[in-house]
């Protein structure tokens, strides 16, 4: 109970804070009848997903200060997990999702056990190259449909298999976990895992002089980490109805993840839903509107990456760290 | 015989790797960060090569001093408008910062050059084939690998044998304890840089004479050099030089075997598989590699 008081528990962000937030949720709930089309529709879809795949980052990146860039793997093992399921035994989403959970939960022990006697660049290399592998074994692996990917079963309406044919529905399927995320996150700040990983941040030996098996705490933080993609993962099976190697396990998918919690502010509870909505709508339109010039192909991805630059050269701790330090104080 | 041959191949693959890896082993030594635009600068190497020997019509291994030129111009530019920048802020800062640099050259690659894939046809020795007793070797590749061998033995006794060399290597091994000696580090970091870009932009002129020149070329090669450079142990340049060959070696004769035993599990699809196990088992179980210091 004392969780889930813990988890509800705001009051110790400012008045400002609380009331922007509590604002933003009502928005949020009322967004399907502000008549927005189906572009807007699916922009916030897609923001709300990424929102909860940078608060997964963050434990882990954020809080844990490792720089993890092999999320795309667990997107990969949530989504194939469902589809796989439902395509070869017809069995359902509410099942196979917490399937998917637990594969990725045992899969991130079993690389973050070695993965976690590294540290610094030989950390952050080797979480891309196991993410290039896994990519790699899904490419040739018949079973899951390799390289061509995997197409879902249509079921209609169903609560079941978690389809629908509006997208209202997976609005606020999304947005259930969105803010079940967002409670879990605020109650994980503030418990002893939370606390320990930011006592590693700051001086890793100075932590385990205190007692704290750093590693083991590295390794529940990516573990965490890993079961909220795979969730975010699961969905996109269901609701994209097709999925393959390129769009679930990509190299770059890895690389948003981290840059959208960078980029809001890593390590504070509203930091990667400030750099997905920054990020995901400037994606979509820009790309939506670079559709239409060829001529201008890859400049979307060179905006980003003059903002990763930016961002690294001159205030590494986000927006957030921005808007902090115009505060004055620091949490 | 066939594995004698892949064992060949590899070996002449793995001067090239040994290249492509000194440079990034160079910026590691000195300054303790990471270049994941490493291959990007390759990347960048390989169009010089392709669009100077379409558009002159001259063979494209004369291109290989401007190759190297673009690629210093490179490393200044990154040196100077990037990473200095980065050396203040934290690791995390360092890694992104170094990441974005890699997302910007390539998607300004796809911005120049579009998506496709592109070879070069044309030269004094594409399609031409040197035999040597029953081995059957292409004399591009065979000539890539002596050009890359020049190279990296050029650059070893630069950094040996000169004093700007000495003095690289004193701020490797300890930055502070140089700049007493009144060696101007920030100096040295931009000779690193540039250093790393000239070697890599050579690799990337010699490798585009017979390999596909795309994008996205930069990160297979990058991930490749990562492996080099962790075996060899990060900052040495004797490893990078015998990790280059093994894993050349590795990644040629890999293959081979699959097909020897006739199973489909282990075969050419997953041979940039086994780079990256590679990395990863050296990293977690001999984290120096085999040439690094004892950290």
């Amino acid at each position: 109970m004392g969780a889930i008081r813990e988890a509800f528990d705001f009051s110790d962000f400012p008045l400002v804070e609380r009331i922007g937030f509590g604002i933003f949720c009502l928005f949020l709930l009322a967004f399907p009848w502000l008549g927005m089309d189906s572009f807007g529709m699916a922009v916030m879809i897609q923001f709300l997903l990424f929102s909860l795949f940078g608060m997964g980052w963050n434990t882990i990146g954020g809080y844990g200060g490792q720089v993890e860039l092999g999320k795309a793997q667990y997107v990969g093992i949530g989504a194939y997990t469902v589809a796989v399921l439902m395509v070869r035994w017809d069995i359902p989403y509410w099942f196979s999702m917490p399937l998917g959970v637990l594969i990725a939960l045992g899969y991130s022990f079993l690389i973050g056990y070695p993965l976690f006697r590294l540290k610094g660049h030989y950390f952050a290399i080797a979480t891309i190259a196991t993410s290039l592998v896994l990519q790699d074994i899904f490419i040739n692996w018949n079973f899951v449909g390799a390289a061509k990917g995997i197409e879902l079963p249509i079921k209609g309406n169903t609560f079941l298999y978690m389809q629908f044919t509006n997208d209202t529905y997976y609005y606020y399927f999304i947005l259930a976990y969105f803010l079940a995320g967002v409670l879990y996150m605020n109650w994980f700040r503030k418990s002893k895992l939370g606390y320990q990983l930011r006592m590693i941040k700051i001086d890793e030996e100075a932590a385990e002089s205190l007692g704290i098996d750093a590693r083991w705490c590295k390794i529940k933080a990516y573990a965490i980490a890993s079961a909220f993609v795979a969730v975010g993962g699961s969905f996109i099976a269901v609701y994209n109805l097709y999925i393959d190697p390129e769009s679930v396990m990509h190299l770059e998918l890895s690389i948003m993840i981290a840059l959208m919690a960078m980029l809001g502010g890593a390590a504070s509870l509203w930091g990667p839903i400030i750099g997905a909505a920054i990020l995901v709508p400037l994606d979509r339109y820009l790309g939506s509107w670079l559709g239409g010039h060829k001529e201008l192909m890859g400049v979307d991805f060179m905006i980003y990456a003059a903002i990763i630059m930016f961002i690294a050269a001159f205030e590494p701790r986000g927006i957030w760290g921005i808007v902090e330090r115009y505060r004055g104080r620091r949490t | 015989m066939v594995l004698a041959d892949a064992f060949i191949q590899g070996i002449l693959m793995g001067f090239l790797f040994a290249l492509i890896s000194l440079g990034l082993t160079i910026i590691f030594g000195v300054m303790d960060i990471v270049n994941f635009a490493h291959g990007e600068f390759l990347m960048l190497g390989m169009y010089t090569a392709y669009c100077l020997s379409i558009s002159l019509g001259v063979d494209p291994l004369v291109t290989l001093p401007l190759c190297g030129a673009v690629g210093a111009l490179l490393g200044l530019v990154s040196y100077y408008g990037l990473v200095r920048y980065l050396l203040r802020g934290p690791m995390v800062a360092q890694l992104l910062g170094t990441f974005g640099l890699m997302l910007f050259l390539r998607y300004l690659a796809v911005f120049l050059w579009g998506i496709d894939y592109r070879m070069i046809k044309k030269g004094l020795l594409v399609g031409k084939s040197l035999t040597i007793g029953p081995f059957h070797l292409d004399m591009t590749k065979v000539v890539c690998a002596l050009l890359s061998l020049v190279a990296f033995t050029v650059v070893s006794w630069i950094i040996f044998k000169t004093r700007v060399g000495k003095a690289l290597r004193a701020t490797s091994i300890n930055r502070e304890a140089a700049s007493y000696m009144g060696i101007k580090t920030e100096r040295m970091n931009a000779l690193a840089w540039a250093m790393g870009g000239i070697t890599v932009g050579i690799a990337g002129g010699l490798l585009a004479n017979f390999y596909y020149i795309y994008p996205m070329v930069g990160l297979l090669f990058v991930m490749i050099a990562f492996a080099t450079v962790a075996l060899g142990g990060f900052g040495s340049i004797k490893g990078a030089f015998f990790a280059g060959i093994l894993i050349g070696i590795l990644e040629t004769v890999f293959p081979i075997i699959g097909h020897l035993l006739k199973t489909s599990i282990i075969g050419p699809h997953y041979k940039m598989t086994i780079v990256y196990l590679a990395y990863f088992l050296v990293v977690v179980f001999r984290p120096r590699g085999l040439f690094g210091w004892e950290q």
